[in-house]
């Protein structure tokens, strides 16, 4: 059995605004074990950047951890200290943000900021954490990485940048490194770039991952297990070939069916899964996705179904696979090896 | 390409559309952005062209130049005969009812103090094609074609989601019947379920009503699916022209090749068997292109002849165009 590194259980944020209480996140709960590559996906507003958010304790008012644990290498980090956050962010648990242009302050040059996690957390004299902050550009394929050093964000490419980033998040070897939405600024080259940096990294610095995007293609490419959420909870969970060619949720099947495929020669009409997100200021008492699913019944609108339980990792929050549920046609995911 | 054909609506030749960027306190030298330098091309009534690159190509630019959001600064747009490039103000409004524009942020494009009934009315107004019950029922009727209903003609742009959104913007282009749309990444600002959708109703809405398409965007998965042929532009230029499948099975330029292997396919075991081809460094300066090809400076194929000879765009059999001197042999 794998260590456990990080373990969230039951874990409910809400933002409480001045027309209510927006339940963003509502009971959920997930391991990731050390070394292991996991992929959040989700649309906007599925609550998965505010479940990173809450493991990282940096959520912003009016947001809150209404409920549950996130126990990190045994220990809940809800209960900790903003003191106790701050010598754990950036040095056990690193982050990297979608918007490379914005997550790096413009009046400091790229190496001053790589040098303050390593300053501030493995107190190195200033000499000893620039020659890291060089080595770590250099790590992340920054060309010239000497000079680069002295160079200020806005002197750095859209991909640089995330690159910059990068070395800073891994400037202290994190057990865990969370991931939002690395690639979505960027363009495909540099998307390619990034995700190589990435993979290589991952074997290189032994480092867990949380990757939380939108792109079906780039979970498939980088996680080995997959959480498809929706509506603040988590729909499914697998391993990617589960998720991707064996789904038992409608919402995964439903996502998978949208997405045109590069590879494939066919051309056929795309299947939306009609209608929208549901709004968790008033969420839905049964199933988030009942309203928008083809296969709904009655309880699915009444309660909200529990997990169900395929094998041991792979589960899906429907009550179509209740054993008394009626035996519907349901079509599956990705046929493997067609291209 | 130069052929007489009846059935090419626009026709863009050597189009360019430079920016001038001051340079200096007072404003002495002047430096052009080559926004999009000497690209030619031409879309067939009915169909959809794609345009795709990645950001800074100069693909919204072209689409803007050919409504004539921008002055051209060189070159031909030839709208189903007419040469809009040089034309007034005046004498464009006519075409600005055939040539219509749907844009990527559903949050920008609405006036927030129009009702919605009023956005997709005022191009009706503008251009005296109907007053009254008949406009209203005009309305009325686009609104329930874009999948919306007339309650909500009375509704401002807040009350609505991000696709709601765009099909209003969809609904406004449609007001005034036009033959062409030109689609400026419509989908991109969508999330994952809702995208089909819209990609959908584009779809029908072009049976229906015999739409042309330019639909502009970065992400490959999408265009291939939408369009019948496809431009692949980088840094100005256009790097190969050819019908959606055969760009897809063949592409020629080693720049679609790489923008080709660089998307990752939403399937496990094929995405990570897939021999993935990664550029190195960034898209150069438009302000500083390298001499001779543009693609040059990240082409692991490039030879000495790259960096002094700029490739043409040259028919390389049944319409697949390609600018790259690797055809030459």
């Amino acid at each position: 059995m794998a260590e456990k590194l990080l373990d969230v259980k039951n874990l409910k944020t809400s933002f409480y605004t001045h027309v209510g209480e927006v339940q963003a996140v509502r009971g959920v709960s997930f391991s990731l074990n050390k070394g292991e590559a996991l992929g959040i996906v989700g649309e906007s507003g599925s609550g998965k950047s505010v479940t990173s958010m809450s493991i990282m304790k940096l959520l912003q008012f009016p947001g809150k951890i209404k409920d549950g644990e996130i126990l990190f290498k045994g220990e809940d980090l809800v209960k900790k200290s903003e003191k106790h956050m701050m010598s754990i962010r950036g040095n056990e648990i690193a982050m990297i943000f979608q918007d490379p242009m914005t997550s790096l302050n413009p009046v400091y040059t790229v190496g001053d900021q790589i040098m303050e996690a390593i300053i501030r957390h493995q107190g190195l004299s200033k000499q000893k954490a620039k020659k890291k902050a060089i080595e770590m550009l250099k790590l992340v394929g920054i060309p010239s990485p000497e000079k680069r050093v002295d160079n200020y964000p806005h002197e750095f490419s859209g991909g640089m940048r995330q690159r910059a980033m990068i070395a800073i998040a891994l400037s202290c070897q994190p057990d865990l490194l969370i991931a939002d939405e690395p690639t979505t600024a960027l363009d495909v080259t540099i998307q390619a770039q990034i995700l190589e940096l990435m993979k290589d990294l991952k074997e290189k610095i032994n480092t867990s991952i949380i990757l939380i995007t939108h792109d079906l293609g780039v979970v498939a490419d980088v996680c080995s297990r997959i959480i498809v959420m929706y509506g603040g909870l988590v729909m499914e969970e697998g391993t990617a070939e589960e998720i991707f060619y064996d789904p038992k949720h409608p919402y995964t099947m439903g996502l998978l069916k949208s997405i045109p495929r590069l590879d494939l020669g066919q051309k056929k009409r795309l299947v939306p899964i009609e209608g929208s997100p549901p709004d968790l200021l008033k969420p839905p008492k049964g199933c988030p996705f009942a309203a928008r699913c083809p296969y709904a019944m009655r309880i699915c609108v009444e309660e909200r179904p529990p997990y169900f339980y395929v094998n041991e990792g792979h589960r899906s929050m429907c009550w179509l696979l209740h054993e008394d549920a009626p035996d519907v046609k349901v079509e599956t995911g990705v046929k493997r090896g067609i291209a | 390409m130069n052929k007489v054909n009846n059935n090419v609506l626009l026709e863009v030749k050597n189009l360019k559309k430079y920016f001038p960027v001051r340079k200096g306190f007072f404003g002495g030298e002047t430096q052009y952005v080559k926004a999009v330098d000497d690209i030619t091309f031409h879309i067939n009534k009915g169909e959809t062209f794609g345009l795709v690159g990645e950001s800074g190509c100069g693909k919204s630019t072209t689409g803007r130049t050919i409504i004539r959001l921008y002055d051209v600064t060189d070159g031909e747009v030839i709208f189903d005969g007419a040469e809009l490039g040089k034309m007034r103000e005046s004498e464009l409004k006519p075409f600005r009812k055939r040539i219509q524009m749907i844009f990527q942020d559903p949050y920008a494009s609405l006036n927030t103090r129009m009702t919605v009934g009023d956005i997709i009315g005022e191009p009706i107004d503008i251009h005296n094609l109907a007053t009254g019950k008949k406009r209203q029922e005009i309305i009325y009727d686009l609104l329930e074609r874009v999948g919306l209903n007339k309650e909500h003609a009375n509704r401002y742009p807040h009350e609505f989601s991000g696709g709601q959104r765009q099909r209003i913007g969809i609904a406004r282009a449609l007001a005034v019947e036009p033959d062409f749309i030109i689609c400026d990444e419509p989908i991109s600002a969508l999330d994952v379920s809702i995208q089909a959708q819209v990609v959908n109703m584009l779809e029908d809405l072009q049976k229906e009503m015999g739409l042309t398409y330019l639909f502009i965007a970065h992400d490959l998965s999408m265009v291939k699916h939408i369009s019948d042929r496809i431009g692949v532009m980088y840094l100005g230029k256009m790097a190969e022209i050819a019908t959606s499948d055969e760009l897809y099975t063949k592409p020629l330029h080693p720049y679609t090749q790489a923008l080709l292997s660089a998307i990752p396919i939403p399937d496990p075991e094929v995405t990570r068997a897939k021999q993935r081809e990664v550029l190195e460094g960034d898209v150069p300066s438009p302000l500083n292109p390298p001499s001779g090809c543009r693609f040059r400076t990240r082409c692991k194929y490039a030879m000495a002849k790259c960096a002094e000879v700029e490739p043409k765009l040259k028919d390389v059999g049944g319409g697949h165009m390609v600018a790259c001197h690797l055809m030459d042999k």
